[in-house]
């Protein structure tokens, strides 16, 4: 050990020990024998209905990316889930103790409320981390994995493996994250760390450890899936699917994953720094020996904004394609809609400092960075506007998906111009640390959110075939927006009169009936969860009636409505020729959406591996071992790690082709699933210009592959 | 997907990789690691000339892992890594620029002076 770790290390086991095992605690005990109890009930259940095969092979070994899509966003919503629970015993935690004097429970250890500081500590830590990293990013990036190749007419991701690779890994850090729930402690220091206080000096225990290294794996499986992206979005495009043409879901997809692996990289060095200073005794962040503190929350930040950008952006582009859609108009604005989308990639590079005006660098790095955040509200104020024009005399049907779009917007208004507040130095001086700015970004966050739930209803029809149930979309929507706002306006106002954020004893006895309308609020987001199950229940119960075609919606506008719904594993039986900007509603207009191919080509796909799974699988025992220092495990885990890599580089995969009968087959079998869209409306179509080429001539792989610079 | 009837050796890319190119690099860089990390451990130098010294190494390495590793140039056979190049540049001047300026005048008004450096009093 090249550090002294204060407490008994045996070589076999590390730090590990049984007593690290939190059996006395008496909220994580019997939460662990609950999840005990639902994972063999689950593992039960799956076995008796013999899927096990059937998960493998069709979701555990896939390579398909709506697939992994699917598996992102159900990892997405179950860690949301898990942050949910987290903000709930926060606002519990507030509610019991605020006031005066020793009012905890003591079967607890509380003094105050029924969390010990300890204890609170580590679930905002795990709050914060959980919500932007492993609820936020998984979404958008399941929800970008789904749409952005069936927006370009793409077969796939550019690289099929590495996705899977790049999902496995960010599942290894949500696990890892999980499992410190029972084995040992999780950070207490904040979701974005404080120097020095994570040295080993200060935090001796195992949380930062397992901070740092869920850290790692996140920013890895996000890195490897933004060049994946990038990939595909330069190389992958149907013929005719020009820059110009380019959905505004995949711009922003764009912009967001050029910020992605640009920044993540920060992140993994200033975390590897972090390492180094706990794990091989370094002194880059520690208070004396020429550390500088200060370097951290430099280094942190500088990819922290970025970020913050990274999940904001592909938001934007889902109410890109939800309000033209449920307004049946074209986007209005689009080519400034894609620069002010570049226009906040760029600036999320020369604003970072705004999150620590408070350090002391003086008026003039200050102001720079003042006025390039205010900088931010020139593009956002022209997407806010763009999507207003885009309504104005539109023909809106207010839809669950259009309801959670909008909200999205109110939304974004209210932390956009709190964020404009903060951007003025003098008033950040002034709340920095408070409650406000805690309430400032969640309505940021839950911009995100509504986004989300939008695209989540908007595009479900098109990957399972069959709309969810409008009505209970609209009851969750009311309900979670009633949690919203009883939630976060105490905040505010909590955030004037001077709380402080991460308070696990606010001991205001002014503040106590806010405390009470939050826990009222939270309580009413409970049954917003509640009525999501029941969404979900209730449109599954129903599929068969709300069977959908190709154009799900009926005014959708871009070029993955053209495609089957539930989308086939070969996404387009021919690649589709792009000949507008809004090309499924250009199609609808001139009468050609039910033209299907008359001939067909084969199709290479790619095989499953498994071999992802299992690099998923080695780098979270990296992850554990480090943490718990077993040296010898961790370097079985990194040899295994490297081993399997080299082996599936040196394999490859050939794939596999379907031919051209058996996609004739397959895309028949699909068009006969499906019930035709807009029924009694007969396809008149007719165009004056002439000639118009629905799919394009020579779509064979082989030749696909070897093409040149030329046009098709 | 597309590409799996070629033979990715065949790549212009994978071809412009050299074992030469990649050792150069893989040295050079492990060269600059191990100086900086001796200039430091053994205090060679005085302290200010020391966060020369270990900055102009890491310029350095970050120019052979660029160069040899990453075959980022401005090449017109990979106008990718050339896009990548101009794409970088920006990214470097702004966060390393805004970086030394905010910690120099933070380190004006916050912290001792670091022997041998000029402008401070």
């Amino acid at each position: 050990m090249l550090v002294h770790v204060p407490g008994p290390w045996s070589p076999l086991l590390g730090r590990l020990a049984l007593s690290e095992i939190p059996y006395k605690n008496l909220i994580l005990a019997p939460l662990f024998v609950l999840i005990v109890l639902v994972g063999l009930a689950l593992v039960g259940w799956i076995t008796k209905r013999g899927l096990w095969g059937y998960l493998w092979r069709e979701w555990f070994t896939t390579v398909d990316h709506k697939k992994l899509g699917i598996m992102y966003i159900f990892l997405g919503l179950v860690m949301l889930f898990r942050g949910f629970i987290d903000g709930l015993m926060i606002r519990t935690q507030q509610m019991l103790a605020v006031g005066p004097g020793d009012n905890g429970i003591k079967a607890m250890g509380a003094i105050h409320g029924y969390l010990t500081p300890f204890h609170f500590g580590q679930i905002y830590s795990a709050h914060g981390l959980i919500m932007i990293l492993l609820a936020a990013t998984p979404l958008l990036v399941g929800l970008m994995n789904i749409i952005v190749p069936l927006q370009i007419g793409a077969r796939d991701m550019a690289f099929p493996y590495l996705n899977a690779l790049g999902f496995w890994i960010t599942a290894a850090g949500a696990a890892l994250i999980m499992i410190s729930l029972f084995v040992g402690d999780f950070s207490h220091n904040g979701w974005f760390g404080y120097a020095p206080i994570f040295e080993m000096s200060y935090s001796p225990g195992v949380g930062v450890d397992y901070w740092i290294w869920t850290l790692e794996l996140i920013a890895l499986g996000t890195t490897l899936g933004s060049i994946n992206f990038l990939a595909t979005v330069v190389k992958m495009r149907a013929p005719g699917m020009t820059w110009g043409r380019l959905p505004v879901f995949t711009w922003s997809a764009v912009s967001a994953n050029i910020i992605a692996l640009t920044s993540f990289p920060c992140l993994q060095v200033a975390l590897a720094l972090v390492g180094a200073d706990r794990y091989l005794g370094t002194h880059f962040f520690t208070a004396g020996f020429g550390g500088n503190l200060m370097l951290y929350t430099n280094l942190f930040w500088l990819w922290g904004h970025p970020e913050v950008y990274f999940v904001i952006l592909p938001a934007f582009g889902m109410l890109g394609e939800i309000i033209p859609t449920f307004s049946e108009k074209p986007l209005f604005g689009y080519v400034a809609m894609v620069l002010a989308t570049f226009a906040i990639a760029g600036v999320s590079w020369i604003v970072w400092l705004h999150h620590f005006f408070t350090m002391g660098m003086g008026p003039y790095v200050s102001t720079e960075f003042s006025v390039a955040t205010m900088l931010v509200g020139i593009p956002t104020g022209v997407k806010v506007f763009n999507w207003a024009f885009t309504m104005y005399r539109g023909r809106i049907s207010y839809t669950a998906a259009m309801h959670w779009a909008l909200g999205a917007l109110f939304l974004l208004l209210i932390g956009g111009l709190t964020g404009m507040m903060l951007s003025i130095p003098a008033i950040n001086y002034m709340v920095h640390n408070s409650v406000f700015v805690v309430a400032h970004f969640h309505m940021m966050l839950l911009c995100i959110v509504y986004a989300v739930f939008g695209a989540v209803i908007y595009w479900w029809p098109k990957v399972f075939g069959f709309r969810l149930n409008e009505a209970w979309g609209k009851i969750m929507f009311w309900l979670f927006s009633a949690g919203t706002a009883l939630v976060f306006i105490p905040m505010f106002m909590l955030g004037f009169m001077g709380e402080t954020r991460r308070l696990d004893w606010p001991f205001d006895p002014h503040w106590a009936g806010l405390f009470d309308v939050q826990e009222f609020g939270i309580a009413i987001y409970v049954l917003s969860v509640v009525s999501f199950v029941v969404l979900l229940f209730v449109s599954i119960r129903d599929r068969a009636k709300e069977r959908v075609g190709a154009d799900a919606w009926g005014t959708s506008r871009s070029l993955e409505w053209l495609t089957d719904s539930p989308v086939p594993f070969y996404n387009f039986a021919m690649v589709p020729e792009i000949n507008a900007r809004d090309e499924v509603a250009w199609r609808r207009e001139h009468g050609f959406l039910d033209i299907r191919p008359d001939h067909y080509k084969a199709i290479h796909m790619p095989n499953n591996t498994p071999v992802a799974l299992y690099i998923g699988a080695t780098l979270f025992l990296l992850g554990f071992a480090l943490t718990w220092r077993i040296w010898w495990l961790s370097g079985i885990a990194l040899l295994a790690t490297v081993a399997l890599m080299i082996w599936r580089s040196a394999k490859g995969d050939p794939g596999y082709v379907i031919s051209a009968e058996e996609i004739a087959r397959l895309d028949r079998e699909a068009r006969q699933k499906m019930p035709v869209d807009g029924g009694d409306t007969v396809p008149v179509g007719g165009f004056a210009g002439g000639q118009i080429m629905a799919y394009s001539r020579e779509v064979s792989d082989q030749d696909r592959s070897h093409r040149g610079p030329k046009s098709w | 997907m597309s590409h799996g009837h070629v033979n990715p050796i065949d790549h212009p890319e994978v071809q412009m990789a050299s074992r030469r190119g990649y050792m150069t690099g893989f040295i050079l860089a492990s060269v600059l690691m191990a100086l900086a990390t001796f200039l430091v451990s053994s205090h060679a130098l005085p302290p200010f000339a020391l966060l020369l010294a270990i900055m102009a190494c890491a310029g350095f390495a970050v120019i052979a892992q660029v160069y040899f590793l990453l075959h980022i140039d401005i090449s017109e056979h990979n106008i990718w890594n050339t896009v990548a190049l101009v794409a970088f540049i920006p990214l470097f001047v702004i966060t390393i620029g805004l970086t030394w300026w905010m910690f120099s005048q933070l380190y004006l008004r916050t912290m001792p002076m670091i022997p041998g450096m000029p402008g401070m009093h």
